[in-house]
């Protein structure tokens, strides 16, 4: 009699536990996508909707018109092919540069402990705080007179995108057994014939998740671009939102769908590195 | 045969024997660091010595540093930094770890799930700012939209131009950006976890506190420091979200160390100031990465 009480308890208690559990997940959720769905409804609204009291949950009829507005009718066009450039130039130069570099790290022991040295000088610029960097990285610039240039930003990138790749790609080059090469070293091969033929196609996976980890860094990076450009020759996209955020008019509207269109390219690639993210976002420390 | 591979081998480990092939590698990338990283930190080091106008530099010696420490705006800067790390990392902490434990044995986080949690995170931080000057906005904002709907009285709630909410409103923001990193970081740690120690608890009949405290907590503490450590550093550096929403208003309110220092360097055009102040936040953030890679340490290597 009591032991079926108990039980009956017991399974109270455990819905009771599932339902919180739920009720939890379920506004959890809704705290992280409301925000995403909130950017893209705004965009899609006509003026009387933005600025109605109450919100309109749901705009009546999705109204292109800010988009058309940003693509057509302002310097948008200009700024995003700036941020594709440099974003496409900075992660092509890290990513060479720095698959070169980890290879050497990873497979040669190179005199006086330098791989240790190096590896861990590498791993320590991801201390720097980017404010740190830019103050004299600015000063440098402006005495090579490449202040507003493209260029500019592309090197610039490589303070975290470099010490980044080589990181990683050490990583990646570490998990494959070095009797890959060195059966085609007896073969007659060069060591860079072994690394192009045998090495690279092994860890095309892994360069190219670094390569689209370096493109979303590049691509959303913002304090460098803001000290270092401007005007439309080297703006990027984050600065031009934000220029038109801290005006003393805010078109909302602009905004809104300029910053839809600064996120798409952000869907494709979580899509595309959601298997190595969690490696890529900590830094290579954890492998999941 | 094993005699054969025997002297490629050590050829390819030493450095030596393969000519320049393997300095060839690396040194664009060295290059490119010394370049980029080395002579900045020489260049700033030096700077911090001086007063810079655009007339010339003056040699001032240790003037910078002696006026950050009667700076009381240096002070509140760094102190609200971190006001706002603490913050922030609790917060992340723990719905992260509430999240972990939770869907841990519920889903697989795959697919579709796990690209719109990593949206908030890899979205530029500019954009992010974006999404919650139209949340917070006192008069058409949604949140006190929703807040109006429910019946609250609104007019007083201006969210980020109240100097005693904006900075707990920027807590707010990291959070939804960044708790989903801290969820992701301890759910392949907790998935990294082997099943034998849980059945050994098991047939001990520990309760669920008990496995959790004994056995959970100490092998997801790698996982932990890990999240924690990357989580302190960038709050430490701060700056994108916060320029975006509140330019460290109202007042002087939400002005964290990074957005200090940038106003210094490029509004006032104090670079000499500006560098010291750089050098401090640096030796702060080392020193509290040193802090947890001395935990770190310590849990890989039990004594």
């Amino acid at each position: 009699m009591s032991g079926t009480q108990s039980q009956k308890r017991r399974r109270v208690v455990g819905h009771v536990w599932t339902a919180g559990k739920y009720a939890f997940l379920a506004a959890m959720l809704l705290f992280f996508l409301f925000p995403l769905y909130w950017l893209v409804a705004t965009a899609l609204k006509t003026q009387a909707e933005m600025f109605s009291v109450p919100p309109v949950w749901w705009p009546e009829r999705f109204a292109l018109d800010y988009f058309r507005d940003i693509l057509f009718r302002s310097s948008f066009g200009r700024l995003a092919w700036n941020s594709v450039v440099v974003a496409g130039g900075s992660t092509l130069l890290s990513v060479v540069v720095g698959t070169m570099g980890a290879y050497s790290l990873s497979r040669f022991r190179l005199p006086f402990g330098l791989n240790r040295h190096i590896s861990f000088w590498i791993l320590s610029t991801r201390m720097f705080p980017p404010i740190v960097s830019i103050v004299p990285l600015f000063l440098i610039m402006r005495s090579l007179d490449l202040v507003d240039t493209r260029l500019a930003l592309i090197l610039a990138y490589s303070v975290f995108n470099l010490p980044f790749v080589v990181w990683m790609m050490k990583g990646f080059f570490d998990e494959l057994p070095r009797e890959l090469e060195e059966s085609a070293l007896i073969d007659g091969d060069t060591p860079f014939g072994a690394f192009r033929r045998i090495i690279l196609p092994l860890v095309r996976p892994g360069l190219a998740a670094t390569a689209v980890f370096c493109l979303i860094v590049a691509w959303n990076e913002f304090l460098f671009a803001l000290v270092l450009t401007q005007t439309e020759a080297a703006l990027t996209l984050p600065v031009g939102i934000a220029n038109q955020v801290t005006q003393y008019e805010i078109r909302w509207g602009a905004m809104s769908a300029a910053g839809v269109v600064a996120m798409i390219p952000l869907f494709v690639f979580a899509l595309l590195v959601q298997r190595h993210l969690v490696r890529g976002l900590s830094y290579g420390a954890v492998k999941g | 045969m094993e005699r054969d591979l025997a002297t490629p081998v050590t050829s390819l480990r030493r450095a030596g024997r393969q000519g320049f092939f393997p300095y060839l590698f690396l040194a664009p990338a060295v290059a490119l660091l010394l370049a980029l990283t080395v002579y900045p930190l020489l260049y700033i080091v030096r700077i911090s010595l001086y007063r810079l106008t655009p007339a010339g530099e003056t040699f001032v010696g240790g003037e910078n540093f002696l006026r950050l420490v009667r700076d009381p705006f240096f002070f509140q800067s760094l102190g609200q930094t971190f006001l706002l790390m603490a913050g922030a990392l609790t917060l992340e902490f723990f719905f992260g770890l509430a999240l972990a434990l939770l869907l841990d044995s519920e889903i697989r986080a795959r697919g579709l799930w796990r690209a719109l949690l990593l949206l908030p995170m890899i979205l530029p931080p500019v954009v992010v700012g974006v999404i919650w000057r139209l949340i917070y906005n006192p008069n058409f904002g949604v949140l006190n939209g929703a807040l109006q709907l429910l019946g609250v009285d609104t007019t007083r709630l201006t969210w980020l131009a109240d100097p005693s909410v904006a900075l707990a409103a920027l807590v707010v923001v990291d959070v939804w950006e960044w708790t989903p990193f801290v969820f992701l970081i301890l759910l392949a740690g907790l998935q990294a976890i082997p099943e034998e120690p849980y059945e050994a608890a098991r047939i001990d009949g520990s309760s669920a506190w008990q496995t959790f405290r004994h056995i959970t907590l100490p092998l997801l503490a790698p996982a932990i420091l890990v999240a924690l450590l990357l989580r302190t550093m960038d709050l430490l550096r701060l700056f994108d979200q916060v320029f975006i929403l509140t330019q460290g208003g109202p007042g002087f309110a939400t002005e964290t160390i990074s957005l200090y220092i940038y106003k210094t360097a490029f509004r006032f055009f104090d670079f000499g100031y500006a560098a010291a102040m750089s050098l401090v936040l640096l030796v702060a953030t080392l020193i509290v990465s040193r802090f947890y890679l001395g935990f770190l340490q310590k849990k890989e290597r039990p004594t």
